[in-house]
């Protein structure tokens, strides 16, 4: 609100009088505002390059510094498919499956149907020994499209309804015509949001946690000295159940219940 | 005065010294084994300890674990003696004299040295035909392999039967001690139900055992002697049958109910089979080693794709045989898929897993739109009952593959090198993607953002404002009175706009004449009356029952009035123009809420 008060006249203005109090808020404001979009784009277009240099270590052997290069970009908060893909593969080949996991999962987040990420997750999942979660054939059919294609097909569907029902109030001539693609589409915007709720429902409140150490040993309480419930291999998936301070409750693909300190796990949402 | 001497007594008895130097001896309980007994070493240090525990060194054929130490200390006429025991359990592997060495060990700094033992482990007695047709023998085992012959790689169930005489009221603690297999590897155990057999003139329960094998090479095989121990409990007639009882008839409550406990070794006979390698003749081109009876069944979907897609290929194959070594064979045929790796999960349906259902999930992908089906998947087998192989063949899947557009179809390491015609399985991960692909600032989610909530409200106010206006025009549409209504205070409007023009320009006639017409109009809605029919009688034949404030009627009146004169009078300057204008918005105003 402050940057559209400002008008051209009156930035022109403190330009040749950078003394007046009035307009030197405006000012930072623009020049902040200025230095943000540049940077933004300077960031943008440093990210290529540094993935082209971490693919360049991958493709040298380096795995270890590659996946730090790949991890390097990802906390600079920007993210792609690529991205999480080819850093699950250097973990994946620093042997460490849980990681490569979890990058994967994160991959197919972005892009719930990439044939290379699916086969590549398969894969790996297919290293790790032991029970691990399985995700019902309901889930597999809501994790075709990501959270955000869910919402976006809902808000389609929804933006489209409302503008039909408006045309219908505006056009009464159209109606007998707009019933059919009316009727279909209001029936769309309700399986989309039904699709969609489940979708949410599944990504908030069944998160699972990858586990990420060599052997992770699950606890039948929350504290160091609790008696062992069963151990679970590095890439085990399981379900988390609860959260009590630094532990998880979670559950193995055989319905084993057991605690496990967070730092042996990464937390990914429900897919 | 006591204090003081138990402090004596506590001085004399650190002071007393030990009544013999220090010694190391070794000893056996036994030294002559059944095999599958085990007998306990016993290290013997009398008149001080070893700093650390004894090691025995490893002897072939001797399993030797560490128990854990005894102590003992006496005080006899004044001299002290300490004895420390370390007792180790010694487990032989098979039969033959075995020697256990000297051992050294050092105790306050003097080395010891123990003298070497003897140990002998015979075979134990397998009971003969005669012996168990008698009835004599309280227990005993046998091992049947129910095939002539094998096959190398055949998977097969052989029986351990357990027989027990009548007289055995329980037994426990089954433990086998030996299962030497020349040829095969033996995979789990199974205890079946017992049952009951008449041997001879006696009744023996029997404890069949099934026991999964696995011939791993040709020639002739052997499995057994198979070693067991188990604890009876043998009913005791001496104990349970005390005469006093026995003259009443009845039980001796205080003889020991369960009978007397026997522990016993059983041994069986060695069997021997002879193992034949696979004919070499009329080998299907896809055969993988499967060995065994199967049935197959395959299913694949989604069939209508794009190039690239995936589509899931689920392979079931069900049957008697060692699944969990079944692998798929290569699929020449499927040349135009990418093959992504399977994977599989086993279903047993008996606790031996030698029998039940093996699922392979194998992804593939077409790789152009030419593609129009999948085709037909086969597995080879080597039946050992007929002693044939066979061919199991699903029928191709059809398949609508269309052209992917800018969807990148994935590619394979592996492929890169390997023949097009045979696509080989992958062994790791697929290589990684060149280009970065759309960026995107990671963020929460669309759902959850505010402003993308707020954008859905949108749609809804547009059908509202469309819905509010919808209303509107119809009941404009079904009021005429309203709608004249409406339209008369627009012309009103747009005449007073008029009205000041034509008092600014001071055209008097226009400005009379369009005075003259707006009140008309303006009565004429009021009253439901043709603009055209209204005149200044009007006034007083339907405003004044209407109780019109008599200011407006005058008003009214006034107005008519000029107007009438105008057509005669002569023509007024602007101001006065002006202010007639003036009366005219107030009398129009009063009559806008007269209710009509």
């Amino acid at each position: 609100m402050k940057f559209r008060s400002c008008s051209s006249e009156r930035q022109f203005a403190l330009i040749k009088t950078k003394h007046e109090p009035t307009h030197v808020g405006c000012s930072k404001i623009f020049i902040l505002l200025f230095a943000l979009f540049f940077a933004g784009n300077l960031l943008a277009a440093d990210v290529p390059a540094d993935f082209n240099a971490a693919n360049k270590l991958y493709a040298e052997g380096k795995f270890g510094p590659a996946a730090g290069a790949y991890e390097k970009i990802l906390q600079s908060g920007v993210a792609s498919p690529a991205l999480w893909f080819n850093y699950g593969n250097a973990e994946f080949k620093l042997g460490q499956p849980g990681r490569a996991i979890a990058a994967y999962r994160r991959a197919e987040l972005l892009a719930p149907r990439d044939a290379e990420v699916r086969a590549n997750l398969a894969f790996v999942r297919n290293q790790v020994a032991g029970p691990t979660l399985r995700q019902s054939r309901w889930e597999d059919w809501l994790g075709a499209l990501s959270l955000d294609e869910w919402t976006m097909l809902a808000a389609g569907a929804f933006w489209l309804a409302f503008v039909l029902l408006a045309l219908r109030q505006m056009q009464p001539a159209w109606r007998p015509r707009l019933r059919g693609l009316t009727s279909g589409i209001i029936l769309l915007t309700i399986l989309s949001c039904a699709g969609l709720g489940t979708a949410a429902t599944t990504h908030y409140s069944k998160p699972t946690a990858v586990v990420i150490e060599a052997e992770a040993t699950a606890r039948s309480g929350p504290f160091a000295e609790a008696q062992d419930a069963f151990k679970a291999q590095n890439g085990a998936e399981l379900a988390v159940l609860g959260r009590r301070n630094d532990w998880l409750q979670v559950a193995d693909g055989s319905g084993r219940i057991g605690w496990l300190p967070v730092k042996q796990v990464e937390i990914l949402p429900g897919a | 005065m006591p204090v003081a001497a138990v402090f004596c007594l506590l001085l004399w008895w650190l002071g007393a010294t030990p009544a013999h130097a220090a010694s190391f001896t070794a000893s056996l309980d036994n030294d002559t084994l059944t095999l599958g007994q085990s007998a306990t070493l016993s290290l013997t240090f009398e008149g001080g300890s070893p700093k650390n525990t004894p090691v025995l060194p490893d002897i072939p054929g001797l399993q030797i674990s560490y128990v854990g130490p005894s102590s003992q200390f006496s005080f006899i006429n004044g001299q002290t003696s300490s004895t420390v025991t370390h007792h180790f359990t010694v487990t032989p592997q098979r039969t033959g004299d075995f020697v256990i060495p000297a051992l050294t060990a050092e105790v306050d700094g003097v080395r010891l040295t123990s003298q070497p033992l003897q140990l002998r482990v015979v075979q134990p007695s397998v009971a003969s035909t005669s012996q168990i047709n008698s009835g004599s023998q309280i227990a005993f085992m046998k091992l049947m392999v129910p095939e002539d012959k094998v096959y190398v790689g055949e998977a097969l169930t052989a029986r351990l039967e357990i027989y027990l005489r009548d007289d055995v009221r329980n037994f426990g603690n089954f433990q086998l001690t030996g299962a030497p297999a020349d040829g095969f590897t033996v995979g789990k155990l199974r205890e079946e139900p017992a049952q009951r057999a008449q041997i001879g003139n006696r009744v023996y329960t029997v404890v069949p055992v099934s026991m999964a094998l696995t011939a791993t090479r040709t020639g002739t095989l052997s499995v057994g002697p198979l070693t067991a121990n188990l604890v009876l409990v043998v009913a005791s007639p001496n104990r349970s049958s005390d005469p006093f009882f026995q003259q009443f008839g009845i039980r001796d409550p205080f003889g020991n109910p369960g009978g007397a406990q026997q522990q016993i070794s059983l041994a069986t006979e060695m069997v021997n089979v002879p193992s034949l390698p696979l004919p070499t003749q009329n080998v299907p081109p896809g055969f993988n080693g499967a060995i065994g009876q199967y049935t197959m069944a395959v299913t694949a979907g989604p069939t209508n794709v794009a190039v690239g897609d995936p589509i899931t290929v689920r392979i079931q194959i069900s049957g008697r045989g060692d699944l969990g070594s079944l692998t798929l064979p290569n699929q020449p045929a499927w040349h135009d898929f990418t093959i992504y790796p399977a994977t599989s999960k086993v279903a047993t349906a008996n606790p031996l897993g030698l029998q039940g259902t093996k699922t392979f999930e194998e992804i593939v992908a077409p790789q152009n739109s030419d593609v129009h089906e999948l085709p037909s998947f086969a597995f080879s087998y080597f039946d050992p009952d007929t002693g044939n192989y066979r061919t199991l063949t699903e029928p191709p899947v059809a398949l609508a593959v269309r052209s992917a557009g800018a969807t990148p179809v994935p590619t394979l390491a592996a492929t890169q090198t390997a023949n097009p015609q045979s696509p080989a399985r992958p062994e790791d991960i697929l290589p990684i993607k060149d280009d970065l692909g759309a960026l995107a600032h990671a963020g929460p989610p669309l759902i959850t953002r505010p402003a993308f909530l707020a954008l859905q409200t949108v749609p809804v106010l547009a059908w509202l404002a469309a819905f509010v206006w919808r209303k509107r025009t119809d009941r404009l549409a079904n009021n005429p009175r309203l709608r004249r209504q409406r339209q008369v205070a627009q012309r009103v409007r747009d005449g007073l706009s008029d009205l000041r023009r034509l008092a600014t320009e001071n055209h008097s006639d226009e400005f009379f004449a369009a005075l003259f017409r707006l009140l008309q109009e303006q009565l004429g809605e009021r009253l439901d009356l043709p603009a055209s029919s209204i005149t200044e009688a009007v006034v007083e034949e339907r405003l004044v029952p209407l109780d019109l404030p008599e200011p407006a009627l005058n008003g009214l009146r006034d107005l008519f009035q000029l107007c009438n004169q105008a057509r005669y009078a002569p023509i007024r300057g602007s101001a006065e123009l002006n202010s007639v204008v003036g009366r005219f918005e107030k009398v129009i105003g009063e009559l806008q809420e007269l209710k009509a």
